[in-house]
């Protein structure tokens, strides 16, 4: 074993949204990130619009197949997002399943090891959690409204104020822009005003997506530009991720960045952490001291080192996942439209809808330009040469309402370490929500189709907002973490990452990860100074 | 980076059947899901990522015995599929759709670039109709040649 002795004030693990947000929390103290930290392949510079490349190349096999297949991927190992697989992008994913094992079955789940973590390919919806989503929680919004500014600001936010989303996603006067609509979501948001009684009876409310996506340059970074590469061109500059947030870091000396490094475990000694990692160029396990260590590993691999050090391999932590379904909205009126070669595949518009019971459920609408048309060909209805038909005619008049349910702990769901190093992960099913059908039948008010029986189910940890493993108490007991993510039963170990929500409501975790990250960070750096 | 490259080692003598096996079958499923001629580049690039990324997976009976027989396999896949079975015929068939999805003269079969209302509903009918028909025909092959 080969030591680093230098200490540092902090040593922060992972390079996804949590663990660049606490490093940047701890900016003005000496601070280590650790992380494996694959990057996207040099060859990766793909350039102009994919579908104008489509005509002007022979061939794109190796930007959109890959020398390697890597866009069979899903035809010969467990499905992963479409957004992962393909040949630029699969660094994302790269040796995660080889070095951070993950078993469970059925589990639809992948874990990042990659410089930004799975961010590199989120969907990039930001929503903040509000006093209502934080119930349970030994936080409060306004703990993290400060937080929240700076994260935004940093990455620079698309949309609007007014609409009937902003009592959800809240006002926020430094927007940019919105994305440009496609047509087909320009004429389903003019529809949704004309019907709106209808919606606001059963309390449903349709308005534009905010996304810590760049309609104008900012910081150096270019506006988006419609280029429907999204699944497969890493580091589009109008996307943020946090991987450019880790290079200004490295680059202004604020953290020393050291790649190829799997934390295995820590152990609090003399106080300090010392942490124990291995280099995965040398093979050899390096020891690294700090006054303080931060956890973003993301919440399943942060839940494995803490097992890890705590050579725990009996105890079954609790675990959560949005559930989601995938409902599919055709517009007959579109069937034989053209192309829309401009186009996103980022989300365009948000549903909320709350049922009877007041719970919400949040849904994402997108197009159907992003991925191949290979990849979703023999799940539609008709024979393969029919399909084709289908696809060509009829993929420009659909959407897809990806809807998330909120998610909290059950006692069936959860996560535990087996001595081989697997995690073993099981999460529980979602039965069909009511709030479905209300749904399909409010979409056919305004001219889009759909039926229950279309309704995709994506296999349980498919969302990949994995969270709750660990989860922050007013009074901690074991496993658990304070409201600053101290880990219960240690002194200088912080959760920073989705492993320390206690619950998921039905919005994307990351914009508050990130700003509670920021949070904890910041808060670490006064005690330390 | 966008061009046209052999893949993988060069082949042993020893695969050279396996390689015109899986060459004649990459010709016969195209077939079954193009009316064109076959792009070469397709057919090397299938054999290619059957050696690259099924190495190991025994050969498939099924697919073999379509081949063999010249049976209408986008019948039988349909047939199959309806059923949750014949899984290795919809991936090879799925396989050859990736690769012509990423030639420029295949994009006409996948894209539709311009106003064309009637021609789809036209067209959405002919292939509803001919799914039917290969759906009672696919039934009948699996039955008569046990596919099962």
């Amino acid at each position: 074993m080969s030591g680093a002795m230098d200490s540092f004030d902090a040593i922060v693990v992972g390079s996804g949204a949590a663990a660049t947000f606490a490093a940047v929390g701890l900016r003005g103290r000496r601070v280590l990130m650790l992380d494996v930290g694959f990057d996207a392949s040099r060859d990766s510079d793909l350039r102009g619009n994919l579908y104008d490349l489509k005509q002007t190349h022979d061939d794109l096999f190796e930007p959109l197949i890959g020398r390697q297949f890597e866009s069979l991927h899903n035809l010969h190992q467990p499905p992963i997002s479409l957004k992962l697989k393909s040949p630029f992008m699969s660094y994302i994913a790269r040796d995660a399943r080889r070095l951070t094992p993950v078993a469970g079955d059925p589990f639809g789940g992948v874990v990042s090891l990659a410089r930004g973590g799975l961010a590199n390919a989120w969907g990039a919806g930001v929503f903040r959690y509000t006093d209502r989503d934080l119930a349970g929680f030994p936080i409060t919004a306004a703990d993290l409204a400060a937080s929240f500014d700076e994260v935004t600001a940093r990455m620079g936010v698309s949309g609007v104020n007014g609409d009937d989303l902003e009592p959800y996603f809240e006002r926020d006067d430094r927007l940019q822009p919105p994305i440009r609509l496609s047509s087909i979501f320009d004429d389903m948001l003019r529809r949704y005003e004309r019907a709106k009684p209808n919606f606001r009876k059963a309390r449903v409310a349709i308005g534009r997506s905010r996304l810590a996506v760049l309609t104008q340059p900012r910081h150096g970074r270019a506006a988006y530009e419609y280029e429907n590469l999204e699944f497969f061109r890493p580091h589009d500059p109008g996307i943020y991720t946090p991987a450019y947030t880790v290079s200004e870091l490295i680059a202004s000396g604020a953290i020393e960045y050291r790649s190829g490094r799997l934390v295995l475990r820590y152990a609090e000694r003399n106080g300090t952490v010392e942490v124990e990692a291995r280099n995965l160029d040398s093979g050899e396990m390096e020891t690294w001291r700090g006054g303080t260590l931060c956890l973003g590993a993301g919440a399943l691999n942060t839940t494995r080192i803490v097992l890890a050090s705590n050579a725990d391999y009996d105890t079954r932590l609790p675990l959560l996942d949005n559930p989601m379904a995938c409902i599919p909205l055709l517009d007959l009126t579109r069937i034989g439209s053209a192309l829309q070669t401009r186009d996103t595949s980022l989300a365009q518009l948000n549903v909320v809808a709350e049922d009877e019971d007041g719970r919400l459920a949040q849904g994402s609408l997108y197009g159907t330009t992003g991925p191949l048309r290979s990849d979703f060909l023999f799940e539609l209805p008709l024979s393969a040469r029919g399909n084709r038909v289908w696809a060509k005619y009829v993929a420009p008049a659909t959407a897809f309402l990806m809807l998330f349910y909120a998610r909290d702990p059950d006692a069936w769901s959860g996560v535990q370490l087996r001595p081989s190093g697997d995690l073993d992960v099981r999460l529980a099913p979602e039965p069909p929500h009511a709030l479905e059908h209300v749904l399909i039948g409010l979409f056919r008010r305004i001219g889009f189709l759909s039926h229950r029986a279309m309704i995709q189910r994506p296999v349980m940890g498919s969302a990949l907002h994995f969270a709750g493993t660990l989860p922050m108490s007013a009074q901690p007991l074991r496993y658990q973490t304070d409201r600053d993510g101290r880990l219960a039963g240690t002194s200088r170990v912080h959760v920073v990452d989705g492993a320390c929500l206690p619950r998921l409501p039905a919005k994307n975790a990351t914009l508050t990860i990130m700003a509670n990250a920021l949070r904890i960070g910041r808060r670490l750096a006064t005690t330390l100074a | 980076m966008l061009s046209c490259r052999t893949l993988g080692p060069p082949r042993h003598p020893a695969d050279i059947p396996v390689t015109e096996d899986l060459a004649a079958e990459a010709r016969f499923l195209h077939a079954a899901l193009f009316a064109r001629a076959v792009d070469p580049a397709i057919v090397e690039r299938y054999v290619d990522a059957h050696r690259l990324l099924f190495t190991g997976e025994p050969t498939s009976p099924l697919v073999s015995r379509i081949v063999e027989r010249r049976l209408d396999a986008e019948a039988i896949e349909y047939a199959l599929r309806r059923r949750k079975a014949g899984r290795e015929l919809t991936r090879k068939l799925q396989i050859l759709c990736y690769l012509a999805e990423a030639r420029a003269a295949y994009q006409p079969e996948f894209f539709n670039r311009k106003e064309r209302p009637s021609q789809a509903i036209l067209a959405l009918v002919a292939a509803a109709l001919r799914s039917a028909w290969k759906l009672v025909k696919g039934e009948a092959l699996v039955r008569r040649h046990g596919l099962l």
